[in-house]
């Protein structure tokens, strides 16, 4: 290897700083730099820090951003999250690894070019199955599409096009303007390129109109969203939308000023008419629009939208359209009244229950964090969503940044802190860039910093990016990532409100309960409460995915029931299968069957039955999902993330593991189902964390519901067909013999025949699905 | 002060104590393994489980602080059942073996690696001390046993088994011939008399094991000479009388009676012999099947019946080992039989109740893969196997001895009976079996160097760590890697020394598990050297 050039070790570390808790922003930006993390340049860092071999060693093999080898220049991420798992990541895995010729155990091509990574969710849900090379996603894949996405990025990188920026023009009176989602699955369905789209068409017939990034609308089922919002005039929403179809919809609703573009125009409509005999300058597929229009009125209708009012309506970045939009209002307020008291009681009786899981009454937090003893304080945003299948937080830092930062300076001004942090996942970078550019104009602009608006107080927010660790969202593990530790949870208590950050009192909440203090203060408590129930009130944010026809992000009142998410927002299941069931909670929470459809979703009613609020994934099944699959997913993924600390978070979840592969693999050995129950109770009762406590819910939920599938399960047997060693897959005499199962087979295990039925060596047979899904005759079936 | 009640005891104890200090006041046995006085709790293993009552919660005790009114349940089936499961959870990761296989294959459990590292510290004195704990008659053995526990040697698998059994031979034969043979310490009397029918081998170590219980002992003997089936089944080639004869003298210089040619049933009746004495051993060879029911005894197909693990007929007070009760087997099980009545009927003699005879508790590590063979041998001397009988005409001369001794690859734990974990999985019935699903490969790190690791029986404590990270002079330990995999590491992959430096003793003595401890010093010249090939 040639020789590292180590200045960039000491540039770094002069920029980051010093200090203990310098060691993980020190480790991401030198793997920004070498693509990986070379040994002399850490202990290049201990000579110039105060951070110890032991320190450094510890930390860099514990998250799993951390690479020890350089990684190739492109990461291939498969997102593994729960959605994506229910509808075939793992085939896209393989066939990543097998175009890409990887050999067992290795993630990086021959030549350097690409390194195949599984990610734990992106929060992109509703693309599912996806994957993210870069900043670019693909959604919706199959086996199939895998090669085409791979000679499409690298085609991408070569041609790397530049994106127009919008040249600012002065505006005396705009006729109205064009909202595009820009969340970071609203880009992953080609909405970057629908805005540049939009700013060419303004720009090229001079339309009084101007183009603006909002947040993502949580439509996102239906991405690209394209709303034209007039001044004067309802506004309108246009729906998969495509770069080429803007021009169209544009001209319909905005004037032309140049005169003889407007001619043009006209003269060439007019053309038209008279040559085709037609009278219809629309793209034939934005007929569909009604429909579409009122698909998402059944979508949107039932919401309740407090947390997320401004989302897809906003330039996220744009404070003077915030501050428009009642944008600081409450904290405003706040400062001027300087009563914490006073915001504590509000948030007290407004009943608000902290969104991220447990569901702990948020203003008695508060009140314990301003009660603990000592002058210094912190407030943290917990943004490390890591749930698969949850992508709340993801959207609302994104869609929002401003009303996060405003409900926690509320927060901090109601402990009595004046120093905070955002910890985000760094699988969120969109978020992470959002948040920091926020933060930056909130500083400039007097809404940060010292004496905010001469009230005296001052507040210091920064952000702290993950590294990717689940355990991390554990909120004693949070605190000792930020101070520069491997993310492992300790005993509470001491809880963070007595002991927290540096052991001083620390207050966290996660990003939708921050979002939505500045509501309850603009509307106050009662208006709060009114929404929801008992003992849940207000609303709750959402993430709808899996087997479902609409799925994006919701926010309903607490309290109403799974079947009205399922059927009504979500508009059913799709594709003809029947509805089996709903995870909710992720790997925290359980399955809810079909038959328990009405129970509420709330707090208690949901634990009641074995799942739990959670922090807001709802993945829905249908009767092609495997539950003990389920289980074992889960299980895999806390297994996984699990820190190593407590016996039962370590060696329980594993064990759990072990007995649902045998399960799986028709291994099983007399009294797994009982030893695996038992293990599952003592997990739960044992384990030293939330996500030790909360691992075996999966099984519990489905032992309890779907216990038959266990059962068959054991007896060789898997009912939904999912479990590959315990299916075979056949092909019957509908085979016309076209030879497109042969042709695609990633293994040869089809021998070529034309015009005769096939046959599946099922020795060489990976169960990869391949040759069902190009079956054009339906002709390939599992037993 | 603090007031709170552990099982319904209240206990007070001073402000900043906590659950597990109440419980210690309270002279509660909570298991610990990770926590040790003096050191940061980590409440890893959670082996210390208590529960909080009236909720569902159970915390580990070690880092639970008492506070006024608290409630907490320890000594309960809930909690001990947890407490279990953390344990076998522990041991299903668990790479190693508390005790050798080849003790498990000696019927006797003779702990053959112990008596091989006295053999090496030329400590032939606290050899024979090892072997008779188990063996009542070695020198015996060693010249009729057909060596069970060579099957069960490692070594077997690479280039043949220690000589166990010839060297145990050696050490006893040197035991007779200095002239001063080793005597156990007995107990003080406990002026309770046995009365034993028959010297054969489970009769005569019965004999010797009731005398070191402290118990009187009368050994009737139908014939003329004491040895039962070892007078009668071997020629005096391979087994000679001097040998008998001395091994037999030792016995009963330990004070047990011996009355030849007195049969039971014909001399003495044995109604008469249980009225005379406190309990009685029958341990007369095979069976006459009529005469034994008509001492009112159960009799099954094989011999005399008794109840599993525990000795007793359906009389009480009468005992039975051996061919009395098995119909055959090897002298070896017959020996072992005799110490293992002996422990039965000392608990009958003290009155208390009878627990039946288990096998020791161990972790065990199973069959080793060939890609393991490499890391155990290198823990031996590279020696070929020496076959007394063959290659040296019956005897080993003390240098062969030794060299042989260096041959095993100590498969036992250095921690053994003195580990937190196997305490406490033997007190808590512990299986390790139970949720074992493959297990990780055995290595040693750092096997060059000073302090050896086995991350196969690190538990992750993290007292080593928190010991080196005050190390002045050293890089520290860490733990590397996430979940499952999690193992202590050195900093930039360099050695164990150089990470714990100057508290290397002070590392290996926190470790609970012998995950850690210094390498025994390697005998680099090893050997005579015709033996080397």
């Amino acid at each position: 290897m040639p020789d590292l050039d180590l200045t960039f070790v000491d540039r770094v570390v002069a920029e980051v700083g010093d200090g203990a808790d310098a060691v993980i922003p020190i480790l991401q930006r030198l793997q920004d730099h070498y693509r990986y993390l070379p040994q002399p340049a850490l202990r290049r860092v201990c000579e110039l820090t105060q951070i110890t071999p032991a320190a450094i060693t510890g930390v860099s093999g514990f998250y799993t951003q951390f690479r020890h080898h350089p990684v190739g220049q492109h990461v291939f991420q498969v997102c593994v999250g729960t959605a994506c798992h229910v509808q075939g990541a793992e085939l896209v895995r393989e066939a990543a690894a097998t175009e890409l010729r990887l050999g067992e155990g290795e993630d990086t091509d021959s030549d350097g070019l690409f390194t195949v990574q599984t990610v734990a969710c992106l929060g992109c849900c509703t693309l599912a199955p996806m994957v993210q090379i870069g900043d670019t996603a693909y959604g919706h894949l199959t086996r199939a599409k895998v090669p085409d996405v791979l000679r499409d990025y690298l085609a991408r990188k070569d041609s790397q096009t530049h994106t127009p920026t919008a040249v600012p023009r002065a505006r005396t009176r705009l006729d109205g303007e064009v909202r595009v989602g820009l969340g970071s699955c609203c880009i992953a369905q080609g909405a970057d390129k629908v805005f540049a789209a939009v700013e060419h068409v303004l720009a090229d017939n001079n339309l009084s109109a101007c183009a603006k990034r909002v947040g993502c609308a949580g439509v996102c089922y239906d991405e690209p969203l394209l709303e034209v919002v007039p001044v004067h005039g309802p506004s309108r929403l246009y729906t998969h939308v495509q770069p080429e179809d803007v021009e169209a919809i544009l001209l319909r609703h905005f004037q032309p000023r140049n005169v003889l573009r407007r001619l043009g125009h006209v003269g060439r409509h007019w053309l038209d008419q008279l040559l085709n005999g037609v009278d219809d300058a629309d793209p034939p597929d934005l007929h569909a629009d009604a429909s579409c229009a009122e698909d998402v009125c059944a979508f949107l209708e039932p919401q309740r939208r407090l947390s997320t009012e401004h989302c897809g309506k906003i330039n996220p970045t744009d404070l003077d359209e915030y501050l428009r939009t009642d944008g600081f209002v409450a904290l405003r307020r706040c400062l001027e009244s300087n009563d914490p008291a006073h915001i504590i009681a509000q948030i007290t009786s407004s009943g608000l229950r902290g969104r991220g899981g447990a569901g702990f009454p948020t203003g008695i937090k508060w009140q314990k964090v301003r009660e603990a003893a000592g002058d210094v304080r912190y407030v943290i945003c917990n943004g490390d969503e890591g749930d698969p299948g949850a992508f709340m937080d993801r959207m609302i830092l994104e869609s929002v940044p401003y009303q996060v930062i405003e409900g926690m300076a509320i927060a901090a001004l109601a402990v009595g802190a004046r120093e905070g942090f955002f910890y985000i996942r760094a699988e969120y970078p969109l978020a992470v860039r959002r948040i920091r550019e926020a933060l930056d104009v909130c500083r400039q602009r007097g809404w940060l910093g010292d004496n905010i608006l001469g009230s005296g107080f001052s507040l210091q927010l920064s952000v702290r990016e993950g590294a990717g660790a689940f355990v991390c969202g554990e909120e004693t593990a949070l605190i000792a990532s930020i101070e520069g530790r491997r993310g492992m949870p300790h005993l509470r208590p001491p809880y963070p409100a007595e002991s927290g950050l540096w052991e001083k009192p620390t207050l966290i909440n996660n990003v939708e309960t921050f979002a939505l203090v500045p509501w309850i203060i603009r509307h106050g408590p009662t208006a709060f409460a009114a929404y929801g129930t008992e003992k849940g009130k207000g609303t709750k944010v959402f993430a709808l995915a899996g087997k479902v026809a609409r799925g994006g992000l919701i926010e309903v009142p607490v309290g109403v029931t799974i079947r009205h998410v399922v059927e009504q927002i979500g508009g059913g299941v799709v594709g003809g299968r029947r509805f089996k069931a709903v995870q909710i909670g992720g790997p925290s929470g359980g399955c809810v069957p079909a038959e328990l459809a009405d129970t509420p979703i709330d707090y208690e009613p949901l634990a009641r039955i074995g799942a739990i609020m959670g922090s807001g994934g709802m993945v829905v099944l249908d009767d092609s999902d495997c539950m003990v699959d389920i289980a074992r997913y889960f299980l895999r993924f806390t297994q996984d993330q699990s820190c190593g600390k407590c016996t039962f978070g370590r060696v329980g979840t594993r064990r759990m593991l072990d007995i649902l592969d045998r399960i799986c693999s028709g291994q099983a050995q007399s009294g797994d189902l009982e030893r695996l129950e038992q293990l599952s109770r003592h997990v739960c009762a044992g384990s030293l964390c939330g996500l030790g406590k909360t691992a075996p819910n999966p099984i519990l939920s489905t032992l309890r519901y779907f216990r038959d599938e266990y059962e068959a399960h054991v007896q060789g047997r898997c009912p939904a067909g999912k479990c590959k060693e315990l299916i075979a897959y056949k092909i019957n005499d509908r085979c016309i013999g076209c030879t497109l199962c042969a042709q695609h087979c990633p293994v040869d295990a089809i021998p070529l025949t034309p015009y005769e039925r096939h046959v599946i060596n099922l020795d060489l047979c990976t169960r990869c699905d391949t040759c069902r899904q190009v079956c054009p005759v339906d002709a390939v079936y599992i037993e | 002060m603090v007031t709170m009640t552990i099982d319904g005891q209240p206990i007070q104890v001073p402000v900043g104590s906590t659950v597990l200090q109440a419980a210690r006041a309270l002279g509660i046995d909570v298991p610990t393994i990770c926590y040790l006085e003096g050191y940061q709790a980590s409440t890893s293993c959670l082996a210390c489980l208590v529960k909080l009552e009236g909720t569902d919660r159970a915390v580990p005790a070690c880092g639970t602080p008492a506070a006024d009114g608290m409630r907490v349940s320890s000594e309960t089936l809930d909690v001990h059942d947890l407490r279990r499961t953390a344990l076998e959870l522990i041991l299903s990761d668990h790479v190693g073996d508390c005790i050798a296989p080849c003790v498990f294959a000696c019927p006797a459990h003779m702990d053959a690696p112990q008596m091989l590292r006295e053999i090496r510290s030329d400590d032939l004195r606290q050899a024979i001390a090892t072997v008779k704990e188990d063996i009542a008659l070695p020198a015996i053995l060693g010249r009729v046993c057909p060596k069970p526990c060579e099957k069960g040697c490692r070594r077997q698998g690479a280039d043949g088994p220690v000589e166990i059994c010839d060297l145990k031979r050696y050490v006893a034969d040197r035991d007779l011939a200095s002239g001063d043979p080793y005597q156990p310490e007995c107990k003080p009397d406990t002026g309770r008399r046995v009365a034993v029918i028959g010297s054969g081998p489970a009769g005569l170590a019965a004999a010797f094991h009731l005398r070191r219980d402290g118990h009187a002992v009368t050994v009737y003997e139908a014939r003329e000479q004491p040895g039962g089936r070892l007078q009668a089944d071997y020629s005096t080639d391979i087994l000679p009388h001097e040998t008998l004869e001395a091994e037999v003298g030792v016995i009963f210089r330990l004070g047990a009676e011996l009355r030849t040619g007195t049969r039971i049933g014909q001399h003495v009746k044995f109604d008469d012999l249980r009225a005379q004495y406190d309990a009685v051993l029958v341990a007369c060879g095979v069976v006459d099947r009529d005469e034994v029911r008509s001492w009112g005894l159960t009799v099954g197909a094989r011999g005399i019946e008794s109840r599993v693990g525990t000795y007793q007929t359906n009389v009480e007070g009468v005992f039975v080992a051996g061919t009395a009760m098995r119909g055959k087997g090897l002298v070896v099980r017959s020996v072992a039989d005799g110490k293992e009545a002996t422990e039965v009927i000392s608990q009958y003699l003290a009155g208390q109740t009878i627990k039946p005879v288990q096998r020791a508790f161990s972790s065990r590590m199973g069959k080793i893969q060939a890609d393991e063979m490499p890391e155990f041998l290198s823990r031996a001397a590279d020696l070929p196997r020496v076959d007394a009988t063959r290659d040296v005409v019956g005897e080993f001369q003390a240098r062969e001895a030794t060299d042989q001794a260096h041959r095993c690859m100590s498969c036992d734990c250095v921690a053994h009976g003195n580990c937190r974990l196997e305490h406490y999985a033997a007190l808590y019935g512990a299986d390790p079996a139970k949720y074992q699903d493959g297990r990780r490969a055995f290595a040693v790190v750092n096997r060059a160097g000073s302090v050896q690791y086995e991350p196969g029986k690190c538990i992750n404590c993290e007292l080593c760590i928190q010991v080196a990270a005050r190390a002045k002079d050293a890089l520290g330990l860490t733990f590397v890697g996430r979940g499952f995999d999690v193992r202590i590491g050195v900093p930039f992959n360099r050695t164990i020394d150089e990470g714990v430096g100057s508290l290397a003793a002070e590392c290996v003595a926190v470790c609970p598990t012998g995950a850690l401890y210094f390498s025994t010093p390697r005998l680099v010249q090893l050997g005579t050297p015709q033996n080397r090939r």
